[in-house]
């Protein structure tokens, strides 16, 4: 199949659609299937969609794999634009949140050194370090970046051609490629100084919106597990009417749900702000990525062999749950920040609190 | 599953009305001050274990036993999202709501439902006053998960009465409860299910007998309720003739899904959290404490997505299955971590309301978890049969 002719209409834009290679190494191609307007396809959504909105296209794309950096572009890269008020390119975007740099001005001031430190003419930097397993840096057509400059907290963003790209990838095949950063010149123009806790929210957008992509994939074992056992026949029945195969179905139902259920619950606290987003996200990501392994686990357990090979999709799935759990934050990072600040009086006012 | 139809995944997010906010800070209050009176102790299982009907009329007193019940039959006319505010503010508080659980939850829903007019105006003020408590009587020795196959009879008398015969088991305070709703076959059917018949009998009539069953504990909440011929006038049918069945199992959803089935070992995290202040907390610790605090929020999350989906009216028994089986494992997990996370050997006699005795308490409470208002391995052949709807 051509690279640019992505089926989206078929239930599942799956990765055996396509050649991977072809099409990871060609950003047009993640470029059609992020604009594509196929009646059953996943489009990106409009900027100004709301939080819950973006969320449930997330987990859509989460669930049928959606080879592009959809959640990414949808949740994280563009709003982090909007609050630095910088435009925002059409088509893939990518990130990197907090990455070890070093930033110095490209044009420091005559002067020398202020009160501050060194001073600048401008906020032109030059930076130098690597951004490391950024999700589909070689499709992104700008990767937003928030750092640490001479002078605070900085967003800016650069195009993948004024890096060196390693290319990597997760579990799934989803590049997550390094970005190798020589001195590079930044122009004031795509610079913006931003509120710390632009920071801590660029975090808690990437980790809600990888916990809604973990919420599809899991909803996409759900389906392909109840089809599988109620297609296949073993001694004379099929699995779905065994009793054993009957509770294990059941707790990969409430584990789906129960991810669900977290990912929409931080919806309206990450649009209230920071502080009202920090216990709600922190729950998400955690759960989603603490269910991971038991969705995936009962997932694969119920559709016995074939679901260990390509000629299945369930693999799509569960290499995405694997890697996803991981990403962004895993369970243990997240579930440590959502402990930290608890007590004794304030867990059950924590777990109360409407947004 | 096509994404059109009502998937057991996708529950109702719900964000409550700011009056829940209201009376969340209301119910706050009322606790503080029945802590400073010292009957607040923050023990788990506390809708099992905490008998007090002196709080059960204190509560009752602020409009919160029966709350949802109508103002004509002495309710406050409250909607089931501000009921579940309240009552989840009180399990979490570890509050002693064990008399009137049942009025509450099950009996006055009950008996606005299938009621006379007669039996609504006797039985609802009073279990709105906190002055009527009910237990219930389903299960049998025989007649466990397979509720239909009860053997406790009710016969019609030549007065017009019911007289009936036979033992239920497992039926909570019926030795301080003043009634017991009880499950009767009065008709013999070829359909297990029907000629069954529900009926409120009064604890203290000639013919009752109350045979405590003890728990490992030794605790004293279980009773052999022995029915030797107990004649009821026929007013305290409940509901039709025949329909029993029918009307038990539409309770089950709010049996199942509210927030006892979550919180009942609650307050024995709140108690790891006190005892972790006291030290220098390890990341391992935190992880474990994370790790609950997130399960915990997306059940009650669950759970409250149910909860809006029986004050619209909609059906809700397989979410209501769904949201039991988690949240009773997690009283369990939660526990047990408890334990690994601050290695304390649990001790029933230390200090009542210690680290140790809470966890005791807790443990010894943790098989009845996963077995109480439907065993779970049912309840997920209920969620799977929910598929095969689809």
């Amino acid at each position: 199949m051509n690279a640019h002719t992505i089926d989206t209409s078929a239930p599942v834009i799956c990765a055996d659609a396509y050649d991977a290679t072809v099409f990871y190494a060609d950003p047009d191609a993640i470029a059609v299937v992020a604009h594509t307007t196929a009646a059953d396809a996943v489009a990106l959504p409009h900027p100004d969609a709301s939080t819950a909105e973006l969320l449930a296209a997330a987990q859509e794309a989460g669930r049928r794999a959606v080879p592009a950096p959809f959640a990414e572009t949808a949740l994280v890269a563009r709003p982090l634009l909007r609050r630095a008020r910088l435009p925002i390119p059409d088509g893939p975007l990518s990130y990197a949140l907090a990455p070890d740099l070093t930033i110095r001005y490209a044009h420091p001031a005559a002067s020398g050194v202020g009160s501050a430190g060194c001073s600048g003419d401008d906020d032109a930097l030059l930076v130098t370090g690597t951004l490391r397993r950024v999700p589909w840096a070689r499709a992104a057509g700008a990767v937003v970046v928030l750092a640490t400059a001479p002078f605070g907290p900085v967003l800016f963003t650069l195009t993948p051609d004024q890096a060196v790209l390693t290319p990597g990838a997760n579990l799934a095949g989803e590049p997550r490629d390094d970005l190798h950063l020589a001195a590079l010149e930044i122009p004031a123009s795509q610079v913006r100084r931003v509120p710390p806790d632009l920071l801590e929210e660029a975090g808690l957008r990437a980790a809600l919106a990888r916990s809604a992509l973990i919420a599809g994939a899991a909803e996409r074992c759900v389906g392909l597990t109840v089809a599988h056992t109620t297609a296949r026949t073993q001694f004379g029945r099929p699995l779905s009417r065994f009793q054993a195969v009957k509770q294990e179905e059941a707790r990969l139902i409430e584990e789906t749900a129960l991810v669900r259920a977290a990912v929409q619950a931080a919806a309206a606290p990450l649009d209230t702000g920071v502080p009202a987003a920090r216990f709600a996200v922190a729950a998400a990501k955690t759960q989603a990525s603490a269910s991971a392994a038991e969705i995936a686990r009962i997932a694969h357990q119920l559709h016995g062999a074939i679901g260990t090979t390509r000629l299945n999709p369930l693999h799509l799935a569960t290499t995405r749950l694997w890697s996803w759990r991981d990403e962004d934050g895993d369970e243990t990072h997240w579930a440590r920040r959502l402990a930290r600040p608890l007590t004794a009086a304030n867990l059950w006012p924590a777990l109360t609190t409407e947004p | 599953m096509s994404p059109a139809t009502p998937s057991p995944i996708a529950f109702p997010d719900v964000i409550l009305p700011q009056s829940a906010s209201q009376l969340r800070t209301e119910v706050r209050s009322f606790l503080d001050e029945e802590r400073a009176r010292g009957t607040v102790l923050g023990r788990p299982d506390s809708w099992l274990a905490g008998w007090d009907p002196g709080f059960s009329r204190r509560l009752a007193e602020r409009g919160w036993v029966g709350m949802a019940l109508p103002t004509e039959y002495g309710g406050a006319g409250r909607g089931f999202l501000e009921r579940y505010v309240v009552i989840e503010e009180l399990l979490a508080a570890g509050a002693p709501v064990s008399a009137h659980w049942v009025s509450d939850r099950q009996a006055g829903p009950s008996v606005l439902e299938h009621g006379t007019d007669e039996q609504r105006r006797f039985f609802l003020p009073r279990i709105a006053a906190g002055q009527c408590f009910f237990s219930i009587g389903m299960s049998e020795k025989g007649s466990g998960s397979d509720l239909a196959s009860v053997a406790t009879r009710a016969e019609r008398t030549t007065t017009g009465g019911w007289r009936l015969t036979g033992t239920k088991m497992w039926t909570g305070g019926a030795h301080a409860n003043d009634y017991a709703i009880v499950l009767a076959r009065t008709d013999e059917t070829e359909d297990k299910h029907a000629g069954l018949s529900q009926f409120i009998v009064d604890l203290r009539a000639p013919g009752v007998r109350i045979e405590p069953i003890r728990l490992m504990s030794g605790e004293h909440r279980f009773n052999a309720l022995h029915l030797e011929g107990v004649e009821l006038p026929g007013s305290m049918l409940l509901g039709r003739r025949g329909d029993g069945w029918k009307q038990v199992t539409g309770e089950l959803a709010f049996e199942r899904s509210g927030p006892e089935r979550y919180l009942s070992t609650f307050p024995l995290l709140v108690s790891l959290l006190r005892e972790l202040e006291q030290r220098s907390v390890t990341a391992e610790q935190l992880t474990h404490v994370g790790i609950l605090t997130a399960r915990l929020h997306s059940i009650r999350r669950l759970s409250l997505g149910v909860a809006a989906s029986l004050d619209a009216g909609a059906p809700a028994d397989i979410r209501a299955a769904l949201v039991k089986d988690l949240g009773t494992r997690l009283e369990g997990t939660l526990t047990e971590t408890v334990r690994s996370v601050l290695p304390t050997p649990a001790d029933p006699h230390a200090t009542p309301g210690s680290h140790p005795e809470l966890l005791a308490f807790a443990l010894l409470h943790s098989p009845g978890y996963t077995l109480r208002g439907g065993t779970n391995e049912i309840l997920r052949g209920i969620i799977t049969r929910g598929l095969e709807q689809h």
